[in-house]
């Protein structure tokens, strides 16, 4: 048996300032190189899972283990450290700072994170390359390099959060409904792209979204409003 | 509650610009009128006000005090006037009550008395004394915005409704550094080594000079 | 944590339009704040310096700040005239080392025009004692020979040997010329930095002979007097505006500024200059006051422009935060980065003001020289500006502590995922 690359243990979890727990379960793994399709309506506790799993909030009850080491040991500005030297986000949409190049996106992490900028140069010469290499591989075009994020279109905009999750090789990718603003034809080359890269680079892959036909792809899937026992159906999102 | 915060901040910061443009703005100096020939009435200190000295030298005036400020001795006024002086002395051998009304030799002593007194002598003795007293400025030369030379005398309002103050009543002080923020008629407290003119002239124009070491402001105490 | 410099100022110039509004807003509120300090005290300096060792100013008994600002500054209205008699009698005055008689009145091209004697040149000090020197030429010694000041020589390119016309009274009026009886000028001074620079000096008998066929200010018609039979006449002056007066022991001003006072012959007053320029401040330093506060009242309402413009924009940046939080930015960094732009912009203003302040001296500086005879030299700040400098620098950090604080607080309640 692997390490797990993330597991939670026992968690019980209120927002401060609630009353109710938002998040309560017994077990929450995935292994190193595994890819997870996670499913989660609104109101099953996502949000509070992947805050837990970014180090962003300690759960008030229960055990946090990134790669083997426990979030609730380390101290806040170590979680954000720790966050971006092994895990890489990419979020629904408004994935990039628009008053950045695409360049300097992509390589954010290498600013924040040495450990992640030492693994880039394993990417590529120098960072720009290691960055330029990736941007090829999820199919952007040079001609596209110098665009302002502002002039790209939602897909191309993704793919580009994609290459800032994927620089400098973090552990882990936790991507939260990246093709949810996508339009449908969009949506599994996207996913290709993904998983490809991942399993290239041995990345284990946390895929959170709704969309069912997407869940095909994937080994394994976790529904979270089965396994949180705090989770409550909404009707309308 | 937050936006209270916020304002409050704000506000707090131009306070803090707005109060401090003040302390930049106006002198340090402790709130006294400066020479004013209409009105003389305003600030702590009335036409005629001496400032108060050291509790000893209201005894013994004529000796220095025996607290030293850094070397200087604080000395009353009266100190700068010859022991031997008698400000009565035109008058001695004159029976006033004898006189009739109206007698022209009383206008005439008083007039001799008068410029007596304005012809008031210096003590030579006094010559080098390391010396600490307190007076009010008259303002004579700036280095810009700072003083340098000033006249030092004993009593609030000397250039208006008063009489002038006698030669050995005044002191020319050189200030060795140019002080700030000091206009006339501020009450300062000057240490320095006095210095005794003698120049060769019909009047016999003595008097005192000082080359100040140190010019700082004088804090009434009871209004502290 | 240094990436954060690039950061905040991408960041900023990314939204450069509404930001720089708030930039101007704040370079002319500093502009004006440290423009009202340096004239302040260049204005207090150069009326300092106008007069040294000059211990009484005695003219008619009027207003001792008036008779001041007329004599010494040449600005102002003109003051009633005091009598010949009483000035020769203050020159014969035992206690009196020197004495200038000044009359003024007339002006050439806006200039004012200062009749007095040699013993201006001699006796005359300004700023730290130092007395005037002529730079080309020589002291009037005939009647219709003038020296004038280094300012007057290079506005009007006047060389020695020129000829020029004085006009009776002064102001910008239409004003009666003497053209019967121009002056050649056979001096010029060196610069002073003081009103000296913008006064064309002759004598006080020149002053006579221009206006010997003249009555109660204007020409009499049908009257001439040549200027080769001037000589003719008495040209000693009947009145003078104001005598400076030096003593031989300056203990003793107080003395003879009562006795002077006291004089039954003629109602006068003598001014310690010391005194009067001490109580005009107080007069003036009460607006001066004022303008500052009113100054420093604006820089605020600029910075609460900044802050308000930066914490407007937080709402829609929420999105950008979080992202900025899943590549490791702690809290704190998300504060530094929010206070940073704040803090950027709010120098750039400051520096913006210090360039637009030092450009409005070079513009104006020339104008205020000619107009007052005080420089305004466009140097680095002096102390007192350097304070305000800081007070205002420090306000703005203060106040760009608040959208950093907002910042802070809206990342530790999103996270990674606002709800936006």
């Amino acid at each position: 048996m692997s390490n797990a690359a993330i597991a939670l243990r026992d968690i019980s979890f209120t927002w401060p300032g609630q009353h109710t727990k938002t998040l309560a379960l017994e077990r929450f793994d995935v292994q190193e190189r595994e890819q997870v399709f996670v499913s989660g309506p609104s109101g099953s506790g996502k949000s509070t899972l992947l805050a837990l799993i970014g180090g962003i909030n300690s759960a008030q009850s229960g055990s946090v283990a990134i790669l083997g080491q426990s979030l609730g040991a380390m101290a806040g500005a170590s979680r954000d450290r720790f966050r971006v030297d092994h895990i890489g986000f990419i979020f629904q949409q408004f994935n990039l700072i628009p008053y950045l190049s695409i360049l300097d996106n992509v390589l954010l992490p290498c600013r924040f994170s040495a450990y992640r900028r030492e693994r880039a140069l394993t990417q590529g010469n120098d960072l720009l390359a290691a960055a330029h290499s990736l941007l090829r591989s999820l199919d952007l075009a040079p001609t596209l390099w110098t665009r302002a994020v502002t002039q790209l279109s939602i897909g191309q905009q993704q793919r580009v959060a994609a290459a800032r999750a994927l620089i400098g090789r973090p552990e882990i990718v936790v991507a939260d409904e990246p093709t949810s603003a996508l339009d449908s034809d969009r949506q599994q080359g996207f996913l290709d792209l993904i998983q490809h890269e991942c399993e290239q680079t041995g990345t284990s892959l946390v895929f959170v979204s709704h969309d069912q036909r997407l869940a095909q792809r994937f080994d394994r899937r976790i529904a979270l409003n089965e396994i949180n026992r705090c989770a409550h159906a909404e009707e309308n999102t | 509650m937050k936006s209270i915060t916020w304002i409050s901040g704000i506000i707090g910061a131009g306070l803090l610009v707005g109060y401090s443009l003040r302390l930049a703005a106006t002198p340090a100096a402790p709130v006294a009128a400066p020479a004013s020939t209409v009105s003389a009435d305003n600030g702590q200190y009335k036409v005629g006000d001496h400032l108060q000295q050291s509790p000893d030298l209201v005894t013994t005036p004529y000796k220095p005090s025996i607290d030293s400020n850094a070397g200087y001795k604080e000395i009353a006024w009266e100190s700068l006037i010859p022991k031997d002086w008698d400000a009565m002395k035109p008058f001695k051998g004159l029976k006033l009550d004898k006189l009739q009304d109206d007698d022209p030799r009383a206008e005439e002593a008083l007039w001799k008395a008068k410029q007596y007194w304005k012809n008031a002598p210096i003590d030579p003795s006094m010559d080098g004394a390391a010396i600490r007293i307190p007076g009010f400025v008259v303002s004579l030369e700036r280095e810009g915005d700072a003083l340098k030379e000033f006249l030092l005398v004993p009593y609030f309002g000397a250039c208006i409704h008063v009489p002038p103050p006698p030669a050995n009543q005044i002191i020319h002080v050189h200030s060795a550094k140019a002080v700030k923020n000091i206009r006339t008629m501020d009450a300062v407290w000057i240490n320095g080594v006095l210095k005794v003119d003698r120049s060769n002239t019909l009047m016999g124009d003595a008097g005192y000079s000082m080359a100040s070491v140190k010019v700082e402001p004088y804090l009434d105490k009871s209004n502290q | 944590m240094s990436f954060l410099f690039p950061l905040a100022a991408k960041s900023a110039w990314n939204r450069r339009y509404t930001l720089g509004l708030m930039l101007l807003a704040i370079a002319l509120s500093s502009a004006m704040l440290l423009g009202i300090e340096r004239v302040r005290h260049e204005v207090r300096d150069g009326f300092t310096q106008s007069v040294s060792g000059t211990d009484l100013v005695v003219g008619a008994r009027t207003s001792p700040v008036q008779l001041m600002l007329y004599a010494i500054f040449r600005i102002g209205g003109a003051t009633n005239n005091m009598g010949w008699d009483s000035a020769l009698k203050l020159s014969k005055n035992p206690a009196v080392a020197w004495t200038i008689p000044l009359s003024l009145g007339d002006s050439h091209r806006g200039f004012p025009v200062l009749a007095t004697n040699l013993d201006y040149f001699r006796h005359f000090h300004y700023g730290d004692g130092q007395a005037l020197q002529l730079a080309e030429g020589r002291a009037f010694a005939d009647v219709f020979e003038t020296v004038i000041g280094a300012e007057v020589a290079q506005r009007l390119h006047y060389r020695v040997g020129d000829h020029i016309v004085l006009s009776h009274g002064m102001g910008s009026m239409h004003l009666t010329d003497h053209a019967d009886k121009p002056f050649v000028i056979t001096g010029i001074l060196a610069r002073t930095g003081t009103p000296v620079d913008r006064t064309v000096h002759i004598g006080l008998d020149a002053m006579e002979a221009i206006h010997l066929d003249w009555e109660g200010g204007a020409p009499m018609p049908g009257l001439t007097i040549k200027a080769e039979q001037v000589k003719k006449f008495n040209l000693t002056p009947k009145t003078v505006t104001a005598v400076l007066v030096g003593l031989k022991n300056r203990a003793a001003v107080f003395g003879v500024q009562r006795d002077i006072g006291d004089d039954t012959s003629e109602p006068l007053m003598a001014v310690l200059p010391g005194v009067a320029l001490d109580e005009l401040w107080q007069v003036v330093g009460v607006g001066e006051n004022a303008l500052l506060v009113v100054s420093g009242m604006v820089v605020i309402v600029g910075l609460a422009g900044l802050v308000s413009a930066i914490l407007a924009s937080l709402g829609e940046r929420r999105r950008e935060l979080a992202v900025l939080r899943s590549v490791g930015a702690r809290p704190f960094d998300i504060f530094l980065l929010l206070a940073l732009e704040g803090l950027a912009v709010m120098l750039a203003g400051v520096i913006l003001g210090l360039i637009l302040l030092t450009l409005a001296l070079l513009v104006l500086g020339p104008f205020l020289s000619a107009q007052f005879g005080v420089t305004l030299h466009p140097a680095l700040p002096a102390t007192g500006e350097l304070t305000l400098l800081l007070w205002t620098i420090l306000a703005g950090f203060a106040a760009s502590l608040l959208p950093g604080l907002r910042a802070y607080r809206l990342s530790l309640a999103d996270g990674l995922t606002p709800r936006l």
